[in-house]
Order: structure tokens, then sequence, then C-alpha cells
């Protein structure tokens, strides 16, 4: 059921590079490559495009309710890159299947889900039909599965155009052509009239981004979108997907577990635990002072060069059963600092040190009292080293 | 251990739900199997009809409590009709009714329903050791073994299946059931290979097979001791399902006349030999129908149970 | 793709050819050819058994035997039977019959049992499911033969005393109202309300339609008239558009439309051409009415073109088909009274000697086949229904379903063109395994039936021992067979493109 949290790649020589801000990003010769690719974007505004309040979505199963997202609230600004990290089963996909759409009849939704001031939940479907793909579209986790293996990637790109605009084929196969060029495929003309199973891993990802900017959508929501990919194709990925997340001027909403691509590329994060988010805030407040021990957790379990050699620290224990959820704070069975009243009382997101800093931890300050929070997840032998 | 993260997770969580639901393979299957009703009542149908056919006239020299035998001949009573009623319910001297001679055909089914059963599971039983073993052969020795397997498949797959177990019917009907099992089940022994060749497939590249390789387990042993018991699911029901479509083949060659012979009698013959008198005596036609559906049917279902029950997730249909 | 075919032409040549030589043997084994004559006790039985040893080679090895005939088989002479009778004639005269039947329940329940399958997946957890996944239990425990003659007695006898005076008795028209209810209400997907009014719908449409048809004797006399075949038109148009491009916009609406309209003109105006047709000019209508259609489809098409040709097309071939059935049933009351008023035949492939124009020929082979194709579909109905269903249900959960209701494309689109096509796969390879199983429920069939088909000339074969007409039947169902699983081949590779470059 769990996988613990990703952790990519060794970090190489060299390089200063420590807990705080981990990057692993690589760039194309294969060499870390640190500093903070946010900045080369342009910078968000202060509009508001997306707002999510209180979401929750329960499926109900055979061996129960399953809460998969238990009052998630975010907004994401214009051109706003907002990182969302968790281990697996935290509720992140849902969430963002929510947003767009594409949950099963079976999720109980309730919350609300503000695209430009519309709830879209309360939508006619043809209207939420109307917005998907052309105004929030979305990158899957596997490239090798979401393309169909029967239809060429021209067709399936070009319908992406006609599916909101009724055009001629030609126009919308010219349409698909520059993207493929924008995204970076070679040859875009034969590509269009190639399967999917002719592409590399990296490609169909490649691909699948073209089909989200096709529509030049506001909001492109990528889950997970390099996990499934070789090592050395994930920086381009992500660089591409910066790249073109900006010639569309579009806001990314990126779930990922690996901390250092958002540590790298997020302007803000949200960290989520068993379906509630833990904390939220700008990336570069967040990742220094942790005000909750998962997140602390977290950012322990990253290789550093300040810690390389010593075993990595991923979280001890298990997420718990989102079906019969213990009382009291959701990670206090693994929490080193929890006490009593994490065992009985849920902490609510609050906002600790101010700039929008929030956390759901009742001994944040606790957190903030020591230098390296990580010092809570190390063990003995090492802490006395 | 002051600043250490304990991953013991404290008892009260434990309680309130951080419970892993622990159950072994076993168990999990006979929960989901004991939830699926139409299995269940498949189960109770085909009990039931087991126990009457063996206990009432009897098997192999044991008798049976019923008194009337399904060879003597007997007077007719009203014509031969069926004495059973529901309500006021009784029984009656004979609730089928009788054939035309004045045969108990109560006693005539159940022989009937013994037979067609015997058949059907010889059959299952047969098909499902040559298949399984065939096909584990071919899937995990892959080459040469998997080739000349596919192309018998292939063969197979040309004629019919009833064609080929008519031909063998014809020889070896009159020889008896044991026999006739026999041969039917070497007729049917493809599907199930192909089926398990294709486990044989996926699970030999798992790493426990891999495994097992590297440290010179023999081939033999992790056929029949690592693999084999991962496709138990598959070969129970597959041979369930065999089973089922046994009863329907055999009554089939049994009423083209190619199947069990008079004197001795299954479903199928019986609904042979009668089929004129339908409209005089149209019972002698219902009861062994009624008999085969009841029995093709229920295993269907428990077949059907045992797939939920083996692998909730999988939605192959039967071939 | 050519390579692809000829390997496996190759390939299927020799499985067919191994095949022949286990049959052969098995058939030469499979009793005593001689047995008959043993219990003669006329005279010339000595100078029987000899001529049929002689003219059987029953001294020659079983092999040797095989051979010859093999050597025969290549040169086109199917041989004798073992009373001498050339089998080549009587093999021409059991095929066409024979052909029909599997043909006729093979695409029945490949096309039925694919919608009903698809339906059903798309449905899942409803009544309309829960139904269709008990009745096909049901079809696959049901022995064939079985069902054969109960068909044969209620179904046939019963229905033709009904149609002397077609009366619906209120019940039948209670129950059958109920019924469409039911379908109605189990197919609507929603709450408890919108359930309960599609039941209403589905009770009062269906009562009140069986009540006009017995009223009005419909059944004595049938047909439908250009009225409703414009009606249906137009109500297809509108069904096909919406499924083929969605009913938004209006060119591929206009084109289906002009589409319905023809044929309903056509309908009377062709009354001469479809007085006493031929198959062929049948067929050329077909070709003529597809080409009109496709035409329709590009002038009227707009920036929908492809989409309105398929519409256009679909609705000119359903319509067309309606002025078919018209003129089919228009022919019945006619027909009805050259067979005494037993339109449905329980015996033979076809009535003996039997003149009348195309319409009543027509109904009368149908009325021949009615009964043995019932029953004959009924298992493969429920395979593949079965199998669709669980194919489409796997489907539906791909990723790649998920990325195109991504994009925002409409359900229809998602379904019919994502989702429809890879379901579609591996449901081709069931296609050869279920040839092979209507062939043989086709021997059960046609013995109930009386068919003195190729079913007959097995069973006849097998019965004494006479490889020639067992081999003469097998050559024919097992080249079928072959034939088919390379169609199911290649239709494969025509929907998987991984499989086409390979
Ligand atoms: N259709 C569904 N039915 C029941 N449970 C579901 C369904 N989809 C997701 N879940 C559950 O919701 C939880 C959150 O899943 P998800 O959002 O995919 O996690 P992740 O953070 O890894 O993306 C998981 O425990 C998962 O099992
Ligand atoms: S509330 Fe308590 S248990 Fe939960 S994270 Fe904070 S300290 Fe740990
Ligand atoms: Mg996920």
């Amino acid at each position: 059921m769990t996988t613990p949290p990703n952790v990519p790649i060794e970090p190489r020589k060299g390089d200063v590079h420590t807990y705080d801000i981990p990057s692993t990003i690589l760039d194309s010769a294969g060499d870390v490559h640190v500093g903070l690719q946010r900045d080369a974007v342009r910078p968000p505004s202060e509009d508001e495009i997306l707002r999510v309040q209180d979401l929750t979505v329960e499926f109900p199963t055979e061996d129960g309710v399953v809460h998969a997202v238990r009052g998630v609230s975010y907004s994401l600004r214009e051109r706003e890159v907002l990182g969302i990290v968790g281990e697996s089963g935290s509720g992140k996909s849902v969430s963002s299947m929510a947003v767009m759409g594409l949950l099963p009849k079976s999720a109980r939704i309730k919350g609300q889900i503000l695209f430009r001031g519309d709830d879209m939940l309360k939508m006619s479907p043809r209207k939420q039909r109307s917005l998907r793909g052309r105004k929030i579209a979305m990158i899957f986790q596997d490239p090798m599965t979401a393309l169909n293996p029967v239809h060429t990637v021209g067709d399936q790109l070009a319908e992406a155009v006609l599916a909101h605009e009724l055009m001629p084929r030609k126009t919308a196969l010219a349409r698909a052509k520059e993207m493929l060029d924008l995204v970076g495929i070679p040859q875009a003309e034969a590509r269009l009239r190639s399967y999917p199973h002719e592409f590399s891993g990296g490609m169909r990802q490649r691909a699948m981004i073209a089909m989200a900017v096709i529509n030049n959508p506001d909001v492109i929501i990528a889950d997970e979108p390099t996990t499934a990919l070789d090592v050395t194709v994930q920086a381009q990925i992500l660089e591409k997907l910066l790249e073109v997340k900006d010639a569309v001027n579009a806001a990314i909403v990126l779930i990922t577990h690996d901390l250092g691509v958002i540590a790298g590329m997020a302007h803000r994060v949200l960290v989520m635990y068993a379906g509630r988010p833990v904390e939220i805030g700008e990336t570069d407040p967040v990742f220094e002072e942790p005000r909750m021990p998962y997140t602390a957790g977290l950012l322990g379990s990253i290789p550093s060069l300040e810690n390389s050699g010593s075993r990595l620290r991923p979280i001890k224990g298990t997420p718990p059963s989102l079906i019969n959820l213990p009382t009291g704070c959701p990670f206090s069975p693994r929490c080193p600092l929890a006490d009593e009243v994490c065992r009985t009382a849920e902490p609510e997101l609050a906002e600790t040190d101010g700039g929008g800093h929030f956390a759901a931890c009742h001994h944040w300050d606790r957190l903030a009292a020591v230098e390296d929070p990580t010092v809570f997840f190390r063990t003995e032998s090492e802490t006395k080293a | 251990m002051t600043l250490s993260a304990d991953t013991q997770a404290p008892d009260g969580a434990v309680e309130q739900g951080m419970t892993i639901v622990a159950r072994t393979q076993a168990q999990m299957v006979r929960r989901r199997f004991f939830r699926h009703r139409a299995a269940l009542a498949g189960m109770i149908v085909f009990g039931l009809v087991l126990v009457l056919a063996f206990s009432s006239i009897g098997f192999a020299g044991i008798p049976g409590w019923w008194d009337q035998s399904y060879i003597t001949t007997g007077a007719l009573v009203n014509q031969g009709k069926p004495t059973l009623s529901l309500s006021p319910f009784s029984i009656g001297d004979h609730p089928f009714g009788q054939d035309d001679i004045g045969v108990d055909y109560f006693a005539k089914t159940m022989r009937g329903v013994q037979q067609s059963i015997i058949v059907a599971f010889l059959v299952g039983i047969v098909a499902t050791l040559v298949g399984a073993i065939v096909g584990a052969v071919a899937g995990y020795y892959r080459g040469r073994v998997e080739a000349v397997l596919m192309r018998v498949t292939d063969v197979m797959i040309t004629i019919p299946v009833l064609v080929i177990a008519a031909v063998l019917g014809r020889r070896f009907g009159d020889a008896g059931v044991v026999p006739l099992g026999i041969v039917l089940g070497l007729t049917i022994w493809p599907t199930m290979a192909r089926l398990l060749r294709g486990e044989f497939l996926s699970l030999r590249e798992k790493e426990f097979v891999e495994a097992a390789r590297a440290v010179g387990t023999p081939a033999r042993r992790i056929i029949f001791r690592h693999i084999l018991p991962n496709t138990i699911g598959v070969i129970v029901v597959s041979a369930t399902l065999a089973t089922a479509n046994a009863v329907l083949l055999e009554s089939a060659l049994s009423f083209l006349g190619l199947g069990v012979q008079a004197p001795d009698t299954s479903l199928g013959q019986l609904i042979n030999e009668y089929r004129t008198a339908f409209s005089t005596r149209p019972w002698l036609f219902w009861w062994p129908g009624i008999f085969i559906i009841a029995i093709a049917l229920s295993i269907n279902f428990i077949g059907d149970g045992l797939r939920d029950a083996f692998d909730p997730r999988q939605t192959r249909v039967r071939a | 793709m050519i390579v692809f075919i000829a390997r496996r032409l190759v390939i299927s040549f020799f499985v067919l050819l191994a095949a022949t030589f286990i049959i052969y043997v098995l058939t030469a084994f499979a009793g005593d050819p001689l047995e008959d004559l043993r219990q003669d006790n006329s005279p010339q039985k000595l100078t029987k058994i000899a001529e049929r040893s002689e003219r059987m080679q029953l001294d020659v090895p079983v092999v040797l035997r095989y051979l010859g005939w093999l050597g025969r088989i290549v040169r086109g002479d199917l041989g004798v039977n073992r009373d001498g009778q050339a089998l080549a004639p009587i093999l021409s005269d059991a095929l066409s019959a024979t052909l029909q039947l599997v043909l006729a329940a093979t695409v029945l329940a490949i096309t039925v049992g694919i919608v009903i399958g698809i339906i059903s997946a798309l449905r899942q957890y409803s009544g309309f499911d829960y139904t269709v996944t008990f009745a096909a239990f049901i079809c696959f425990s049901l022995p064939l033969f079985w069902v054969a003659v109960m068909l044969k007695q209620y179904v046939a006898i019963e229905f033709n005393n009904w149609l002397k005076d077609p009366v619906i008795p209120p019940v039948v028209i209670g129950a059958l109202a109920l019924l469409g209810g039911l379908i109605f209400g189990a197919l609507t997907v929603g709450d408890r309300r919108r359930r309960l009014v599609a039941f209403a719908v589905g009770l009062v449409v269906s009562g009140a339609l069986f009540t006009i048809l017995s009223v009005t004797r419909w059944f004595a006399d049938p047909g439908l008239g250009t009225p409703l075949i414009l009606a249906f038109g137009l109500a297809t148009a509108v069904g096909f558009t919406a499924l083929a491009a969605g009913l938004q916009y209006r060119g591929p609406l206009y084109a289906a439309l002009a589409a319905a309209v023809i044929g309903a003109i056509c309908s009377q105006v062709l009354g001469p051409v479809l007085a006493d047709p031929t198959w062929l000019e049948i067929g050329g209508l077909l070709l003529l009415t597809i080409a009109v259609c496709l035409g329709l489809g590009y002038a009227l098409g707009g920036l929908q073109r492809r989409q309105a040709m398929t519409a256009a097309t679909l609705t000119g071939v359903f319509t067309g088909a309606m002025v078919f059935l018209d003129r089919m049933l228009q022919a019945f009351a006619g027909f009805s009274a050259s067979v005494r008023h037993r339109p449905v035949s329980t015996i033979g492939a076809r009535t003996p000697n039997y003149q009348g124009d195309f319409w009543q020929t027509g109904l009368d082979s149908a009325g021949h086949l009615l009964l043995p194709t019932l029953a004959l579909i009924l298992i493969s109905l429920a395979t593949y229904t079965r199998f669709s269903r669980a194919s489409m249900l796997e489907v539906m959960n791909q990723d790649y379903v998920r990325t195109a209701r991504a994009k925002g494309l409409p359900e229809r689109t998602v379904v019919l063109k994502h989702a429809f096509r890879n379901g579609l796969i591996p449901v081709t390879t069931m296609m050869a395994f279920d040839l092979a199983g209507v062939i043989g429920g086709a021997v059960v069939t046609e013995n109930v039936f009386g068919w003195r088909g190729m079913g007959f000339m097995f069973t006849k074969g097998l019965q004494e021992v006479d490889p020639g007409p067992v081999m003469a039947f097998f050559i024919v169902t097992g080249t079928a067979v072959v034939v088919f699983n390379m169609i199911a081949d290649i239709l494969y590779a025509y929907l998987d493109p991984r499989i086409r470059l390979s």
C-alpha cells in the first residue's frame, strides 16, 4: 500500500546542495542543475484563477466509505506553479480529478471548485465539459497508457481541438503539428501519423503536454508527470513543461512526490497527508522552516550533501486507513512529537509565521524552536554522531 | 531515545483503525465466495441434486431409499402421468410418471443424473489434468515445446468440439460412462492448456521464480511447487466451467445417439429416446431437461462465484 | 500485411491437413462399417459385404486410405459414400442450407451480442445489466437440443395456430406492456423518479402499440406503409446523428433527415422494381443507397462532413431495410395462405417444390430458418454478450479513456471512438472459437428440425462409419473455421496497429 517518499537520484559531486532546497533536476547533460527554475518563468499575477474550497471526496465501497479527500482548500493565481506533495494515497490525484470532473459516478463530492468565480460542481455537464481540456487541462502520470493505442497521435491531438471548436480537420492537424514542434518532437509532420507505440516514453509525455496545451488552457494539472519516466528524461520533460506553460500563459498544479522538483519549480507548495492539506505556503519558507512534522520528515528523507553517505530516513510506519480514520491528528501514530493532545483532537490548518504559511499541527512551535527540524526523525546513533 | 522516531504505533491508534485487515488468501476466497449469492444458491441446488440422485436409487450395488428400479417394467398407472403433486404435497407411486413400458421415470431420471454427473466430472478431471500439465510445461519451457503445443491447439480449434467428441463417442459410447468421460476429457483440454500457458508465461518472469531458478531448484519443482499453486484460481475456475460444459456436451452426444447408449441411460439419452413421444407424454421430455439445466446452471454459478472469489478484478470470460 | 496473411494461410493449411488426418482415422476406427450387413439375413449378404468392403477399401490400411482420399480431394473429387452415391451433389445440396443457418446465427449473435454487451457494460449494476447477466447464465446452461424441441413444440405450433386469428389476449398485452416498461426503466440511469417515469412511458407506449396491433389484426396482413417508414426513418436519422455527430450541429442532421425522406419516397417510386426483384438487384439498390447517402453527407455536412456521411449512410441503409421489410411483410398474407397458414415451419430447410416470387420464397426460407436460428443463437449470443461486456468494462477503466474525457470530448465520442474500438479487439479472438461451437450446434439443430444439411450428412456418415461424408462435412466446416479464423486475425490487425506492424 505504501511507498516511501520518492527518492529519485543520488546527488552529484561538488554542488552546494543542502537539504533545505534540494534539487534533483538534471539538465540534459546529466549534471545536477541547481537553481530556481521558477525564477526563469514569468511571475504569477495577483488574479486568482482557480479556487478549491473545502473539497471532500468520499467513495462508498464494500468495505466502508473511503474518505479520500477531507477538506482541501487552495487557490491558484494566473501563471503560478503550485506544487502538491504527499505520500501515495494521500488524495493528490483524487482531488485533482475532482477539479477535472473525472471522478467515477460513485464518488461523493462536496465543497466548491471555483474557476474564475464559477462553481464547476454546480455547472451543467455540458458547461463543465466545455471547460475541460479547453480551460483546464491535465497531464497524467503514465504516458505509456494515457494515449489510445489504436489512433494516431495526430488524430488524438486534433480531436482535442475539434472537441471545442468547429473547424476543418486540416486546420486542427496543423495546430497539432505546431504543438508537437513546441514540445520539441522532431519531424512533427510525420509524427502526426505515428501511433503511440512508435513513440518512446519521453516522447509520449511530450505529446501529452502538447495535447494539454493545444487549446491554450489557463490551468494545467500535471499529476506526477515524470514518475513513470526514465530518470534521464525527467528533467527535460519538466523543463519543457515550464517552457510550454510560459508559451501559453497557464498556471500549473504540479503533483509529485519529488520534493526537489517542487523546490525548484513551484512558487507555493501544498503538503497533503491522509486526504488533508497539512501545510501550505510559499515554497522556500515551507522547505526551510517546515511547521508540520510530516513535512520535516519528508525533507529528512531526501539525500543531500550533508547526510550523503548516511542512511536515508524514510518516515517509518504507514499512513492510516482512509476508511476508519483514527481520532486526532492522522499523523500521530508516526509523529515523534505526538502526545495526548494530538491523539484526541485533529489540528486545524492555521497560520504559523505569517506570510501565508499555514500548517495543521498542535506543536508547530516546537519545530520552530530548533534549527533543523529534520532532527526529530534521526535515529539515536545518527543524533549522537 | 529522546528525539528518535519511535515507529511502533501507539496502542490506541491500532484500535482506532490502524489495523490492516490481514486475511489469508484462503479466508478471502471463502469470504468472497459466500458473499456471492448466486454461487451459494448453485452450491445448494447442486448438492441437493447430487444427494437425491445417489441416495434414491442407490449406487454401485448399494441400495437406496427409492423402492423402484430404473429397469424393471410395471403396470401403467394413470397412463404413466406423474403422480407428484405440490398441493396437497404428495409423491405418489411414480412422481415423475412412467415411460411407455411402465418403467418408473423417477428412477430412470435419477439414473440418468448419476451417469451424466459421472461423465461430466470425469471430463472435468481429465481435461484439467491434461490441460494443466500441457499448459504448464509449454508455458514454462517455451521454445519448441510451446510451438508444438500451440499447433496442436490450433488443430483442436479447427475441429469443432462436438465433431471430435461425436466421432469418439461413436466408438466409446457403448463402452460405459467411464471410457466415455475419459475420451471426452481428451477432446476439451486445449482450452485449459491455453489459459494455463498464459498464466505460466507471466508467472515465470516473477522474482520468486527467478530466485528459485537462481539457487538451482530443478524445473519440476519450480513448476509444481512455485508456479502451479499460484494458478490454482484459474485452474479451479476453468475446471468448474469445463464440467458445466461437459454436462451439456454429453447430453448433446447422447441425444444424437453418439454418447451413452440404451439400455444404459443418461439425461440426453432419455430426451432422445422419448423425443417422438413429446405430444403424448411431455413429462418424459421435461424431467431430464430440467435436471440438465439445474446441474449446468448451478455449476456455472459456482464457477462464477469461484472466479469472483479468486480474483475479483479478473474479467476473463469463458472461451 | 500481405506477408502476414500469407503466413497465416500456410500455417492454416497445415493445421487443417493435420485435422483431416485425425478425423479420418478416428472415423475409420469409430465402429464396424459392416454392422448392418452382418445382421442381414438375405441371401446376397456375402456379396453385399464383399461389395462394400471393396468400395470402402476395408482391406487397405487406414493411413493409405487416408492418403488415397487426400489424393482425390486435391483433384477436387469428394468420392462416394459407402452406398456408392457421389458425394459432391449431396454436399452441394446440404451446403447452402447449413451455411445459411450458421451464417445467420453467427452474424446475429455477433451484432446483437456486442450491442447488448456494451449497453450492459455502460449501464453496469443497472437492472438491465443484472437481467442480461442472469439471462446469459441461463443460455450457457440450456441444452440446445432441448430448447430446439421446445421451440418446435410451443412456438411453432402455437404461434401458427394463433396467426389464424391474431388477436392478442389482454393478459398478454398487459405482460408485454409491463415488459416494455421494465426495459425502458432498466435502461434509464438516474434516480428512482426518473426510472419510474421511464417505466411509465415504456408501459404506456408498448401497451398502446400492442393494443393497436391486436385491434387492427395487423399480424394477419402485416406491413408498414410509407408513413410509418418515413416516421421510423426520421427517428433513426435523429438517433444516428446523435450517435455519429451529436445534435448541436445542423449539417449532419440535415443530411441524415434527407436520407430518410429520400428512402421513404423510394418506397413509393420503386414499386415496379421491387415487385419481384433478384438478390442482385437488391444488392445494386443497396450500393446505390450508400452512394447517394455518402453524397448527401458530403454535400450537407459542412465542417462535420465525415460524421454527416456516417449518419446519412446509416440512416439510408436502415430506411432501405425498412422498405425491404415492408415489402416482405406485404407478401406475408399471400405466402401464409399458400402454406396452409403454417408460416413458421418445423421441418426441413425449405418447403419442397415451393413456387413463389422473390418475397414469398424469401418468407419461406425465413420461416424455416427462424426457429433453428433462434435455438442455435442462444449460446453464441450469451458468449458474445458476456465477452464484450467484460472487455468493455475493462476498456472503460483504461487511462486513455480518462484522457479522452479530460480533453472534454463528449461521452458519445469517448465510448464510440476510444472505448468501443479497443473493446472489440479481444472480441475478435472469440470469433473462431465461437464459429466452431456454432457448427457443432448446427449438427444438433439440424437433427431436431429434420434438415438434410451438412449436420445430417455428418451424423449419418458417422453412424455408418463411413469416412466419405464425414470428411466432406469436415472439409467444408474446417475450411470455414480456418477462413473465419483468418478474418478474425485480419480484423484484429486492422483494429490494433501494434499488431499490424510486427
Ligand atoms: N474510485 C475509488 N474508489 C475507492 N477508493 C478510491 C478510488 N479512487 C481513489 N481511491 C482511494 O483514495 C485514496 C487517495 O488516492 P489518490 O488520490 O490516488 O492518492 P495519491 O495521493 O497517491 O494520488 C487512496 O486511498 C485510494 O485508494
Ligand atoms: S499535531 Fe501532534 S501528531 Fe500531529 S503532526 Fe503535530 S505534533 Fe505530530
Ligand atoms: Mg496519484
